[in-house]
């Protein structure tokens, strides 16, 4: 047989391992002596396996041992300082030893950074998707978005507001040659795609032809969109996205130059995007942004979001700066629609994000970090209690020499191995709770969120993780390191046994106690806000029932709805077809439903009511809806008629009007019979007065007119099915009958209204949870800070309290006398934390725009909640105080 | 007053006797084997390592060093042989066990 040899890194390894034994070359050639009777009896492959798996176990139990009882003979070699590396060496095995001696403490302190760290690295990962790098394309700090402000604009919005396609087309031939180049207008496009399958809305844009210049994007195939075809006589034009393509078009090359049916007109697909492309919102679909001679000339329509790249060796300033005097001179020739108007101009990732996103991410940093140092300030405790205990060894050291500079270093070497430690624990828990977020998020939302598909653990995650982790390591570690090293030597080698309780210590314990029930509080304070807030929003009057309701939304696009009557046959065809689906027992129609996400405005006249100014006249909610819109929806009727199928086209013009409306310009109650008009349309005779809804919780009751659909038949169409069980078991009966309507027609947005209600409070939902989350692991941490530095309290004065119960002080009497002690330090904890948490919620308020409001009797009741709970906490230790038995603890020396 | 003799342990209680079974040949691999065959018990090539040198720092048992092996990789096997004050651990240990044993016959049935 030839000779053969074991695994050589393995052999290395196990070598390596056994250095500190003895017997290593006999360990190291029996193994060799029982691998060559292997692998004649069997295979050398299976040798190898065996040598492998045999020389792993024998690793880990040497290296392991290596470790930890290596030191001493290191010790004495090196005892006269030795290498720097050799003494860290030195430094990490004792401080492993220490840990392990302390298993349980460890594993506490590790778990506690984890679950700190990692709410910080989580939201740090949500910052850093939403916020400091939205999107990942080349040079994208150069993308810029400017846009029109307005005062009169929303001022949660940063005033800012799209642009009008005149204002473009100016911007663009002003612009040329200077600051800002590739200058792109983006519009909405909601494409209703008929094909193979059934007939689909997808998501879509217009955009200029130098678009995908300005984001130096690339079609995968074919070509991209030419400046010629800016004009509507060729802008039949469509590019795919790979998405698109490979699901309605099976990933066909032969897709480029083939005509598609969107609709029901023909469009060429002149190329596909590559995989990733998705630019803007999950967009699947681009058409040019074609404008005709009236178009081009709109100003007072903001349509447009306008983006370009920045000029090479151009900057950001210098760009406003001539976007400004762009629009001065603008001003001066348009004074009727521009006079007003300003201009800004933003990065691609300041532009497209929510201008609500940095407030609620600073809110929940701010909790992170509160989170974090509430967790810092209980392993600390944890760590002065340890210290105490080690009180006597570190005297004795320091009695036979050891230097103080080495104690505290040893104590750092400790915080540092326990950091380390969290740290990979940290970022898989930031992981798992940012699939978490990710996942909970309903697509149609999570694609108007920038950045929300980047939301994951990338290395600046990492890197901030451990900055954190650095941050919390000299949070915590400093205090019982310098606790360590300033014990003079006699103190700590007294033998009363009672280490740790001079005076500063246990002010230093009892402080740090009082801080995290102080941090605790704001948090509550802050998670009960968001929380009421979002049951207040769900539970509160909406003005209709939304219950068992299914609705649906139609886009009637295209030259084939252009005429109002299609569109009216539409609507009528399509509700007889809902009303027929099993389980309806009525359907509505409007342009728009109740808290959908749009909603549909119109200046109005009043007879007899001139406005005053005519600059600002009255502006209300404005719905079509069809004859059985309020009993569907629920709606009481409070005067008049409601609609009829009598209310055609060719009949009377009516209209219905709100509560709010009636109150608003009737507050006399006379409102039916009364006329008025939109902006300079017929005027309509108000026949009936109804309940208000809620369509928009800023806004609360909103004036708002009724109209016949027959009278007014939108292009946009929403319709609500109530029905008789659960509304979403007649989703696919619902989109069969529109389809049933029209083939070529597709139902969008087919879900229950209590989903749409839902929807609409996403983010509050999103803040109340991770704020009770966090307010809950604050709550959790600080009582168990609360509980851990009772019990040590308790058992560092257990000879005193023996001494009390010989002296006659009965089991409640040491009780009290403990949870006096305890209700001490929470009581200056609340009261602290009062005061933070009006400051929190204060911020709060301003912050997150009157979506919370705070009232005193909430922080009141929180506060006496968090005393009480914290005083049981207490109470444990302090029971077990009155257990003591006296002789024992005074024989205890 | 303590004990001249060290307390012997289970496993090293065997581990003494086998070395004095195998003789000349009491080296790691065959220590291992006849501690499977003969008393049943498997254990780990650390475990056994861990316990020789404890045998050996009590002064239990001894070793040297044999010639190099090519098939060991050149490496020598290191033999045991039990050391006097082994053997006097094991006939205390011995004496102990039968004086513990004897008059429970009745109790304990036929052995």
């Amino acid at each position: 047989m030839a000779a053969i040899d074991p695994p050589r890194l393995a052999e290395r390894l196990l070598e390596r391992a056994l250095a500190a034994t003895p017997y290593r070359d006999d360990i190291l050639g029996d193994l060799r002596e029982s691998y060559d009777a292997i692998a004649a009896d069997t295979s050398p492959a299976r040798a190898d396996v065996w040598y492998r798996r045999e020389a792993a176990r024998l690793i880990l139990r040497y290296g392991w041992r290596s470790v930890l009882t290596e030191t001493r003979g290191r010790d004495r070699r090196h005892s006269g300082g030795g290498h720097a590396m050799d003494r860290l060496f030195l430094d990490v095995r004792f401080a492993l030893r220490a840990l392990l001696k302390a298993p349980t403490t460890t594993v506490a302190i590790v778990l506690t950074l984890a679950l700190a760290i990692g709410a910080n690295a989580a939201v740090f990962g949500i910052v850093d998707a939403l916020l400091l790098r939205p999107y990942a394309m080349p040079d994208v700090d150069r993308i810029v978005m400017p846009v029109t402000t307005s005062p009169h604009w929303g001022a949660m919005a940063g005033h800012r507001e799209t642009v009008s396609p005149a204002d473009f087309l100016d911007w663009r031939r002003r612009l040329a040659g200077g600051t800002i180049e590739q200058l792109a207008a983006i519009e909405w496009w909601n494409a209703n795609l008929v094909g193979r399958d059934e007939a689909e809305r997808v998501p879509g844009f217009f955009v200029s032809a130098a678009f995908f210049d300005a984001l130096d994007a690339r079609p995968a195939l074919g070509r991209l969109f030419r400046e010629e075809e800016e004009i509507p006589a060729e802008s039949k034009r469509v590019i795919l996205s790979d998405g698109l393509w490979k699901r309605r078009f099976g990933g066909d090359p032969a897709i480029v130059g083939r005509p598609i049916l969107i609709d029901a007109e023909q469009w060429t697909v002149v190329g596909v995007m590559p995989a990733g492309f998705d630019f803007p919102m999950r967009s699947q679909l681009w058409a040019p942004l074609a404008f005709n001679d009236r178009t081009a000339r709109e100003r007072g329509f903001h349509s447009l979001t306008v983006i370009g790249r920045l000029a090479p060796g151009r900057s950001l300033d210098e760009a406003r700066a001539q976007m400004r005097a762009i629009n001065q001179r603008l001003a001066g020739e348009h004074p009727d629609t521009n006079r007003e108007l300003g201009v800004e101009v933003y990065t691609l990732s300041q532009g497209m994000g929510d201008p609500g996103v940095p407030s609620v991410l600073a809110l929940w940093q701010a909790a992170a970090m509160f989170v974090l140092l509430i967790a810092c300030a209980n392993i600390a405790n944890l760590l002065l209690a340890r210290a105490a205990e080690r009180e006597r060894e570190i005297g004795i050291r320091l009695a036979l020499g050891s230097s103080r500079s080495r104690i505290v270093r040893e104590s750092f070497v400790e915080t540092i191995l326990l950091v380390l430690a969290s740290v990979p624990l940290a970022i898989a828990a930031a992981w798992a709770e940012l699939r978490l977020m990710h996942s909970l998020m309903p697509a149609r939302i999570a694609r108007f969120v920038a950045g929300w598909d980047r939301l994951g653990i990338d290395a600046w995650t990492i890197a901030a993780t451990l900055a954190c982790a650095a941050a919390a390591a000299l949070a915590f570690g400093v205090l019982p390191a310098w606790q360590m090293a300033r014990r003079g030597v006699a103190d700590a080698l007294r033998s009363d046994g009672r280490g740790g309780t001079g005076p500063g210590r246990q002010r230093v314990r009892r402080a740090l106690v009082v801080a995290e029930i102080s941090l605790v509080l704001p948090l509550l304070v802050a998670g009960m806000m968001s929380v009421s807030a979002l049951t207040q929003f769900h539970t509160s009057w909406q003005g209709y029932d939304p219950t068992g309701v299914l609705t649906l939304r139609v886009a009637l696009t295209g030259p084939r709805y252009g005429d109002p009557e299609a569109r009216r046959r539409f609507a009528a065809t399509a509700i007889d077809r809902l009303a027929a689906i099993a389980g309806s027992r009525g359907v509505a129609a409007a342009n728009v439903l109740p808290a959908i996400d749009t909603n549909a405005r119109r200046i109005i006249e009043i007879a007899g009511q001139p406005a005053v100014d005519p600059q600002n006249r009255p502006r209300v909610d404005f719905r079509a809806a069809s004859a059985q819109y309020f009993e569907v929806l629920g709606m009481p009727l409070l005067a008049g008629r409601p609609f009829r199928d009598s209310d055609q086209a060719a009949s009377e013009p009516v209209a219905i009007v709100s509560a709010a409306m009636a109150q608003r310009f009737w507050p006399d109650g006379r409102a039916i019979d009364q006329r008025v008009r939109v902006a300079d349309g017929r005027w309509l005779r108000v026949v009936g007065i109804c309940g208000d809804v809620v369509h928009d919780w800023f806004e609360g009751r909103v004036p708002t007119l009724y109209v016949p659909l027959a009278q007014e038949p939108p292009e946009s169409l929403a319709f609500a099915v109530r029905t008789a069980g659960n509304p979403s078991a007649s989703v696919a009966d619902a989109r069969l009958a529109i389809a049933r309507a029209d083939p070529m027609q597709p139902a969008y947005d087919v879900m229950p209204m209590r989903q749409v209600l839902s929807d609409r409070t996403i983010s509050l939902q999103y803040i109340a949870g991770v704020m009770g989350a966090f307010a809950g692991l604050a709550l959790l941490l600080a009582l168990f800070g609360l509980y851990a530095v009772m019990t040590f309290l308790v058992a560092q004065r257990v000879r005193e309290i023996g001494v009390r119960l010989a002296l006659g002080a009965t089991g409640r009497d040491v009780v009290r006398m403990t949870l006096t002690q305890a209700a001490r330090l929470t009581l200056a904890g609340v009261a602290i934390g009062t005061l933070l948490a009006i400051a929190l919620a204060r911020a709060m308020e301003s912050g997150l725009l009157g979506i919370v409001s705070s009232d005193v009797r909430t922080t009141g009741i929180l506060a006496a909640a968090l005393g009480v709970t914290a005083l049981v906490a207490s109470y444990l230790p302090a029971r077990r105080a009155a257990q003591v038995n006296p002789i024992d603890a005074l024989r205890a020396e | 007053m303590k004990s001249v003799e060290p307390y012997l342990g289970e496993l090293e209680q065997l581990i003494l006797l086998v070395v004095l079974r195998l003789g000349d040949e009491a080296y790691g691999n065959p220590i291992r084997e006849q501690l499977a065959a003969g008393a049943g018990r498997r254990i780990g090539r650390g475990a056994l390592y861990t316990a020789l040198e404890r045998l050996e720092a009590k002064g239990l048992l001894r070793s040297a060093l044999g010639e190099p092996l090519p098939e060991r990789g050149g490496r020598a096997r290191r033999y045991f042989t039990v050391t006097p004050t082994g053997l006097r651990a094991l006939r205390q240990t011995r004496r102990v066990l039968l004086g513990l044993w004897s008059g429970l016959e009745s109790k304990l049935g036929a052995v």
